[in-house]
C-alpha cells in the first residue's frame, strides 16, 4: 500500500479555487448563508467571552436579597437570575461551554458512525452484520434515559457529559454513511480501480471516502445541534457540571430556584433564546450544505418556465397540407452576466403527414433543446429568440400554457430518451397507461380504459396479458415499447423520438425501427426521429435535417444526404461509418470535439474541425444555402456550386 | 518479448459462471441458477484482437468479468502465459492485474468525479509501487497519455472528469490502463456510449495500440458493424456460449449460423438506396434462467427445424480458423 504518497483526493489540487466555488454555491442558499452567519456570531461569542462580559464569570455584585432577580436594567441589561449573578455574564459563559458539548460530541458521534457505516456498507458480509444489528439494538434503546443513567452514574464532569453524548450520538450516521457507501461502491469506478489491482484500503480512502464526505459534512452539522439539545436536556433535569454552566443550567436553576414565581422572565428566556439560535442556525447550515452536497435535491434546472417569447409579424405558415413547420428558430440560454449562450439558431424545417425526418447531430448540437422547444417545455434559462413553429397553422411559439396543453400529448407526444427507465416501478405498466390517456382526457369512460390500454400495447407489439405486469418484468425493449404506447395514448398526430433506441441493442434497435415505421403506416403518424446515428435512420426517413453546434448543416432529402452530401460535417459524418462491404477499410474520425456552446468560434461553428476550411470559414458564419429545390446547406462552399 | 503470434498466450477451457437465483419456491431443495456463461473455450494469441459479439445477456460481460478475476468461475480453467490463474486471491493476482487491464463501458461512470486526471492516471502505478521517482511516474503518466491520444497532457492533468468529453473521457481510461503496460486490454462496450463521429477515433486508437505496444484486445460489443477493420477474429456468443468464431472476413462475409447472419443483417447501412432484407428476430434473448432444450437458439431462430429442439449442436469445423455449432451447418 503506497498510499501515503499521494495527495488526498478529498482536496482537489487546486485547493483555492476548489473552496472558492464551494462557497460560491454555497452563498446562493440564503437559508445556508443565514446559519452560517447566525453559527458565526454563536461561536464569536464563545470565543471572546471575557471581552465581552459586563462582569466577571460566577462574580455576584452582592449577596443582598435585593439582588436576586432584578429586572434587566442599565446595570444589568439582561437582569439578574437566583443568585444575584448578571444573566448576560453567564448567557455569553454558557455559550462556550453548549459549543464545546456540542462540538466534541458530535466529534466523537460522527468518528464511530463514520467507520461504522464505511466499514458495514463496504466489507459487508458477516462485518456489515454485526455492526448493523448492533446499531439496531442502539436505535431500539431510548437515548435520554440511558444518558441520564450513564451520567448519573458517572460523575457528571463536562468531559463525562461530552463523552455520554457522543457515544450514544452516531447510529443515523452510521445507517446513512452505508447507504451512501453501498451506493458508491456499485458505482464503475470502484470495478476499474479493483481491475486495476488496487488494494481494499487504497479503494476504501481514495474512492468510497470522498463521495461519502458531502454527506458526513451534513450530518456532522445536525450531530452538533443535536449533541447541544441534549446537553441542555442533561442540564436542566440537574444533571449538568456545576462548575461549567451551560444555557441548560442557568434554566435548571431559574426553574427549580423559583424564576416563574417572581415573574422574572428574563432568567428563562434569555438561556432558551441561545438554544435555539444555535440549533436554528445549524439547521439552517446543514440545509444549506445539503443544496450544495448533495446534487439530487438541486433539481430547479429541471423545473418547467416559461420562455420569454419576442414576438414578431410577419411570417405565415407557407403550404397547407404541412402539419408542423418550423420557420427560423433560434433558442438562446441566457445566464446571469453572462452572453446569452446560442444553442440554436435558424432551423427550418417542414413534416407533412405521415412523413419520418431524421434530426442528426452529436450530443450537445442542440438537438433536444430543439425539440423540447417545440412543445415549449425549455427550462426557465432557455428562451425563444426568434421564429416560429406553426402546428396546423396555429403558431405555438405565442400560445400561453393552457393553450400549448391542449397540443402536448394529444397532438404532438414525445418518446424522451431513456424515458423506459421512468417508468414508476411500483405500479403496473397498464395502469401508467391509464393515468396517461385520462390526464388528458378526463372525461374518458372508465369501463373503456382497460381495453384502450390493450389495445395501445398490442398495437406496439405486446401481448395485452402484461398490462397487468410490473415495469421490472419487462425487458429494455418492452420497455421502450411501453413508452411509445403511452405517447400514442391520445391519438397524436406528430411524435418527437429522441434516441429512442440509443441504449438498445442492435436487434431490439431493428425491431423498434420496424414498430415506428408500422406505426406510422398504419395511423399516418409523422415522426421527428432524433438520432445521433446517420446509420439508423438512413433507412426508414424521408428526410434528414443535420446539425451542428446548433445550427443546420445540411437538410434535404434522404437520397440526397447519403449519395450527394455538400456539406463537410455530413461527408465526414459518412466516412466514419463502419462499411461492412468493405470490413478492412480504416474509419475515418472527425479530429477534434463539437463546440462549446457558451464559447462558439468566429465564422462558421464547424470550421476549426473541417478539412476543407478556408480563411473565410474562420471569420464569416456561413449563410444558409440551397444548390437546389430542398436542398439546404450551411456552408461557404455550396454558395460556390451554386 | 517479440514471441510469435502464433503463441497461445491466454486460453480459456470450458469456462463456466453460474449465479445462484434463489430457490423457486420456500418448499423446493434445489436452487435456479443463471447460466451467464456457459462453457466457453477460446484462445488468444499475443497481439491479437479477438471481437466478443453478442447481445446484452449472452454473457459477454460476465466473460470479461472472468477473466479479470473480479468475478469466480464455477467451472472451467484459464491459461495465462502456461500459468493457471483461474482460481487466485487478490493477492496472487496483483501482477496480473497490470499485465490484464479493461477498459469499461461508460466514461462518464468509470472516472472517480473528485480526482483529477493527473490522480487518476497516476492511480495505478502508485497501487503497483512502479515508476522510481516522482518526475519518472510523471514522464509515464504523460508518454500513456499521449499515447492515448491525449495531446498535450499538460492541458488536461488538473482538469476534472467533468470537464472533459466523453470521448476524452473514454481516453483517459485507456490512459490508465496504458500507464501499467499491459499485455492484454479486454474493452468491454468501450465505444456504445459515445457518438459516431468519436467511435471510430477510440477504435482507431486501440487498433494503433495493438501494433505500437503489442497489446492483445478482447473487445466486447453488441455491434458486429464496429469490429470490421480491426478484429483478427470475431467470436459470436448466444446464451453465454459461442456459437460461431472465425477470422473476421470469414465472419462478415460467409456468416454460417442464422444467429450471426440475423445480426448482420440488422446493422444500419448509412445508405438510402442500400436498403435491404432484415432478419429480425422477434423477441428477446431467452431469460438464461431456463436455457432452451437442445439448440438453445432455436425458439428465435428462423430456419429451425424438429432436430433443433432436441440436440444442441456440437461446433462444427468448417475451415481451419472457422466453426459454427448449428445442425444445418455442414463441412463441405
Amino acid at each position: 500500500m503506497q498510499i501515503t504518497t499521494s495527495p488526498t483526493p478529498a482536496v482537489p489540487s487546486r485547493p483555492a479555487s476548489g473552496l472558492l466555488s464551494f462557497w460560491r454555491s454555497f452563498s446562493r442558499s440564503r437559508t445556508g448563508l443565514i446559519g452560517f452567519w447566525m453559527l458565526v456570531i454563536a461561536i464569536f461569542v464563545a470565543v471572546f467571552a471575557p471581552l465581552l462580559a459586563p462582569y466577571e464569570r460566577g462574580a455576584s455584585t452582592s449577596v443582598q436579597i435585593d439582588d436576586i432577580y432584578q429586572p434587566p436594567s442599565s446595570a444589568h441589561w439582561f437582569g439578574t437570575d437566583d443568585a444575584g449573578q448578571d444573566v448576560l455574564t453567564n448567557f455569553i459563559y454558557g455559550a462556550r461551554v453548549s459549543l464545546t458539548v456540542g462540538f466534541f460530541a458530535a466529534f466523537i458521534s460522527i468518528v464511530i458512525g463514520g467507520v461504522f457505516g464505511l466499514v458495514a456498507g463496504f466489507f459487508g458480509g458477516r462485518w456489515e452484520n454485526f455492526l448493523m444489528r448492533f446499531t439496531d439494538i442502539m436505535l431500539v434503546i431510548p437515548d435520554l434515559p440511558l444518558t441520564v443513567v450513564i451520567v448519573a452514574l458517572t460523575k457528571p464532569s463536562l468531559w463525562n457529559i461530552i463523552f455520554v453524548i457522543g457515544i450514544l450520538g452516531w447510529t443515523t450516521t452510521a445507517r446513512v454513511v452505508r447507504s451512501q457507501t453501498l451506493a458508491v461502491k456499485s458505482r464503475k469506478f470502484v470495478l476499474r480501480a479493483r481491475a486495476i489491482g488496487a488494494s481494499k484500503f487504497h479503494i476504501l480512502v481514495q474512492h468510497i471516502l470522498p463521495l461519502v464526505l458531502p454527506i458526513l459534512v451534513v450530518q456532522a452539522v445536525l450531530a452538533i445541534s443535536l449533541a447541544i439539545l441534549n446537553e441542555s436536556t442533561l442540564s436542566f433535569i440537574g444533571l449538568g457540571d456545576p462548575s461549567a454552566p451551560s444555557w441548560g443550567q442557568m434554566l435548571n436553576f431559574a426553574f427549580g430556584r423559583g424564576a416563574m414565581s417572581v415573574g422574572a422572565w428574563w432568567a428563562l428566556v434569555v438561556p432558551g433564546f441561545g438554544i435555539v439560535w444555535v440549533v436554528l442556525s445549524l439547521t439552517l447550515l446543514g440545509q444549506g450544505l445539503e443544496q450544495v452536497l448533495n446534487p439530487r435535491l438541486d433539481t430547479h434546472h429541471l423545473m418547467a418556465g416559461r420562455p420569454v417569447v419576442q414576438k414578431e409579424a410577419g411570417a405565415k405558415p407557407i403550404q397547407s397540407d404541412v402539419l408542423l413547420e418550423v420557420q427560423n428558430l433560434s433558442i438562446h440560454y441566457v445566464g446571469e452576466g453572462k452572453a446569452p449562450a446560442r444553442a440554436v439558431e435558424n432551423i427550418s424545417f417542414t413534416l407533412r403527414e405521415g412523413e419520418l425526418i431524421g434530426l442528426v447531430g452529436e450530443s450537445g448540437c442542440g438537438k433536444t433543446t430543439l425539440m423540447l422547444a417545440l412543445l415549449k417545455l425549455l427550462p426557465s434559462a432557455g428562451q425563444i429568440a426568434n421564429g416560429k413553429v406553426f402546428y396546423n397553422g396555429n403558431d405555438l411559439t405565442v400560445m400561453d400554457e393552457e393553450e400549448i396543453n391542449k397540443i402536448r400529448w394529444s397532438n404532438i407526444s414525445i418518446v424522451f430518451q431513456g424515458a423506459m427507465n421512468a417508468l414508476n416501478p411500483v405500479r403496473t405498466v397498464g395502469e401508467q397507461i391509464g393515468e396517461a390517456i385520462l390526464k388528458h382526457e378526463p372525461s374518458f369512460p372508465k369501463d373503456k380504459l382497460n381495453a384502450r390500454v390493450s389495445e395501445l400495447l398490442e398495437l406496439v407489439g405486446i401481448a395485452s396479458d402484461h398490462r397487468e405486469h410490473f415495469p421490472h418484468q419487462y425487458s429494455g425493449g418492452m420497455r421502450q415499447r411501453a413508452m411509445i404506447a403511452m405517447a400514442l395514448a391520445c391519438n397524436p398526430k406528430v411524435i418527437i423520438a429522441d434516441e429512442p433506441t440509443t441504449a438498445l441493442d442492435v436487434m431490439i434497435q431493428a425491431q423498434i425501427l420496424e414498430l415506428l415505421d408500422t406505426l406510422r403506416k398504419k395511423l399516418g403518424l409523422a415522426v421527428i426521429f432524433v438520432t445521433h446515428d446517420l446509420g439508423v435512420v438512413a433507412e426508414l426517413c424521408d428526410k434528414v435535417l443535420v446539425m451542428y453546434g446548433g445550427v443546420t448543416a445540411e437538410y434535404a432529402e434522404v437520397d440526397v444526404i447519403y449519395n450527394e452530401p455538400k456539406h463537410p460535417y455530413t461527408q465526414e459524418l459518412l466516412k466514419a461509418f463502419p462499411d461492412l462491404t468493405k470490413p478492412k477499410k480504416k474509419l475515418s474520425s472527425i479530429p477534434g470535439y463539437p463546440p462549446r456552446l457558451d464559447n462558439l468560434p468566429a465564422g462558421c461553428r464547424f470550421a476549426p474541425r473541417c478539412p476543407a476550411a478556408f480563411e473565410r470559414c474562420h471569420t464569416d458564419e456561413p449563410a444558409l444555402h440551397a444548390p437546389q429545390k430542398d436542398h439546404i446547406v450551411g456552408c461557404h462552399l455550396a454558395e460556390a456550386s451554386k | 518479448m517479440m514471441n510469435t503470434s502464433t503463441e497461445k498466450f491466454l486460453e480459456i477451457r470450458g469456462l463456466k459462471k453460474y449465479f445462484e437465483a434463489g430457490r423457486p419456491s420456500l418448499f423446493s431443495r434445489d436452487t435456479k441458477h443463471v447460466h451467464a456463461v456457459d462453457g466457453v473455450s477460446l484462445t488468444l494469441r499475443r497481439s491479437e484482437v479477438i471481437a466478443l459479439v453478442g447481445e446484452s445477456g449472452c454473457g459477454k460481460s460476465t466473460l470479461g468479468l472472468l477473466l479479470m478475476g473480479l468475478e469466480d468461475p464455477t467451472e472451467g480453467t484459464v491459461i495465462f502465459e502456461e500459468q493457471d490463474i483461474t482460481h487466485l486471491n487478490d493477492h496472487q493476482r496483483k501482477d496480473l492485474r497490470r499485465k490484464i487491464q479493461m477498459v469499461f463501458q461508460d466514461p462518464y461512470e468509470s472516472l472517480n468525479p473528485t480526482q483529477t486526471i493527473e490522480e487518476i492516471v497516476t492511480e495505478p502505478l502508485i497501487v503497483h509501487g512502479m515508476g522510481a521517482s516522482q518526475q519518472e511516474r510523471e514522464e509515464r503518466v504523460k508518454k500513456a497519455m499521449e499515447d492515448a491520444g491525449l495531446k498535450p497532457a499538460e492541458v488536461y492533468l488538473s482538469r476534472y472528469p467533468h470537464e472533459l468529453s466523453g470521448g476524452q473521457r473514454q481516453r483517459v481510461v485507456i490512459a490508465a490502463a496504458l500507464v501499467l503496460e499491459p499485455e492484454i486490454i479486454i474493452a468491454d462496450e468501450p465505444v456504445s456510449m459515445l457518438d459516431v463521429s468519436i467511435r471510430a477515433e477510440v477504435i482507431n486508437l486501440l487498433a494503433e495500440l495493438r501494433i505500437s505496444r503489442q497489446i492483445a484486445v478482447i473487445f466486447i460489443t453488441h455491434d458486429l458493424g464496429s469490429v470490421g477493420f480491426f478484429a483478427d477474429r470475431v467470436a459470436v456468443m448466444y446464451l453465454g456460449r459461442i456459437v460461431e468464431i472465425g477470422t473476421m472476413l470469414e465472419v462478415l462475409e460467409k456468416p454460417q449460423h442464422p444467429y450471426t447472419k440475423a445480426l448482420l443483417s440488422v446493422i444500419p447501412v448509412p445508405n438510402p438506396r442500400l436498403r435491404h432484407e432484415r432478419i429480425i428476430l422477434q423477441g428477446e434473448t431467452p431469460n438464461p434462467i431456463n436455457i432452451p432444450t437442445g439448440c438453445r437458439f432455436h425458439p428465435r431462430c428462423p430456419v429451425a427445424i424438429d432436430a433443433c429442439k432436441l440436440s444442441d449442436p456440437a461446433m462444427t469445423q468448417l475451415s481451419k480458423s472457422h466453426q459454427a455449432a448449428c445442425l444445418l451447418v455442414t463441412n463441405k
